[in-house]
């Protein structure tokens, strides 16, 4: 059985995958209400790569991996989100 | 013409079983409610020819993007084992795929979260048909046109109170197309403004009074 340490750093690990989510939404939705760059949406993926959560479910930091080189490269920004949803799926699914 | 019976508890669900039967979308049909008591519900739901000009809605232009998106995500539905209807909504720009059919929740998600990445997926499959900048949105159950709407009225709602009180309000967490939609709705009131706070995905929209050019 998971501690509840677990099902909280699992929980933050899904909320700083989200807001990366919503940062690249954003961008694509062109919101209008801010500029974000490239190095925002690469920070935020860095941040999750920094949970130890991430190593806990299967592919989920290889997910988030391929998200960061995808940003890197300059890759559309729907790639980048339908990376980012196949991390925060693999947390899911690693739970 | 094409059409079928429906059974189903309610209306809502007799008319979805019938849609299913036709793959069709309700936008295109005519519903007669056969028999209606409690416990069932039987409607014949008849496909309208949609070159009748009483129709009064423009039909969907031949796109092949639009067929190639929709051809797509009816095989990406299918592989998920879920039974619903897709259809290229007529006149939009851009291309706006509708799905329709019964318990669609699943497919929404948490704050629209699975249709959003219904929606990632289905760009990134037909990207390379599209030109620079284009997208395919995809729509369940008309959820994003709703929530549009709703956003567009709590906007609305928002600006009449700055303007009674003068005192600028901040709005719930939305999602960028939500924010879009107020900041486009306000725009043009030369007594509001709207901006954005916060860091995503709890960026709010704030609605105060517009400064007038000298202050």
């Amino acid at each position: 059985m998971e501690s509840n340490g677990g099902s909280t750093s699992r929980r933050a690990a899904a909320e700083r995958i989200r807001r990366a989510i919503a940062l690249i939404n954003a961008v694509a939705d062109e919101a209008g209400d801010e500029e974000i760059t490239p190095t925002e949406i690469a920070e935020a993926i860095r941040d999750c790569l920094e949970l130890s959560e991430v190593d806990r479910a299967p592919n989920v930091r290889r997910y988030l991996g391929e998200a960061l080189d995808a940003v890197s490269d300059g890759m559309p920004a729907d790639f980048v989100a339908m990376t980012l949803y196949a991390a925060l799926g693999a947390l899911r699914e690693g739970a | 013409m094409k059409s079928a019976e429906g059974r189903g508890r309610t209306l809502d669900e007799a008319v979805d079983a019938a849609l299913i039967e036709l793959q069709e979308s309700r936008r295109h049909v005519d519903v007669k409610i056969l028999s209606e008591t409690p416990e069932e519900t039987v409607v014949e739901v008849t496909v309208i020819d949609q070159t009748a000009p009483s129709m009064g809605v423009a039909p969907a232009p031949a796109n092949g993007k639009a067929e190639l998106a929709k051809n797509l995500v009816e095989g990406l539905l299918k592989h998920m084992g879920v039974r619903a209807q897709v259809s290229v909504r007529a006149g939009a720009d851009p291309i706006t795929l509708d799905i329709s059919g019964r318990d669609l929740g699943g497919l929404i998600g948490w704050r629209g979260e699975t249709l959003r990445a219904l929606q990632s997926v289905t760009n990134v499959m037909v990207g390379k048909h599209l030109a620079e900048g284009e997208r395919v949105i995809v729509d369940v159950e008309r959820y994003r046109q709703r929530r549009e709407h709703t956003v567009r009225e709590i906007a609305m709602r928002a600006a009449r109170q700055v303007k009674m009180t003068g005192d600028a309000i901040t709005l719930d967490a939305m999602q960028p197309f939500e924010r879009r939609a107020i900041h486009l709705a306000l725009e043009g009131d030369p007594d509001v403004t709207s901006s954005s706070i916060g860091e995503e995905p709890e960026r709010r929209v704030v609605v105060g009074p517009r400064k007038s050019g000298g202050e």
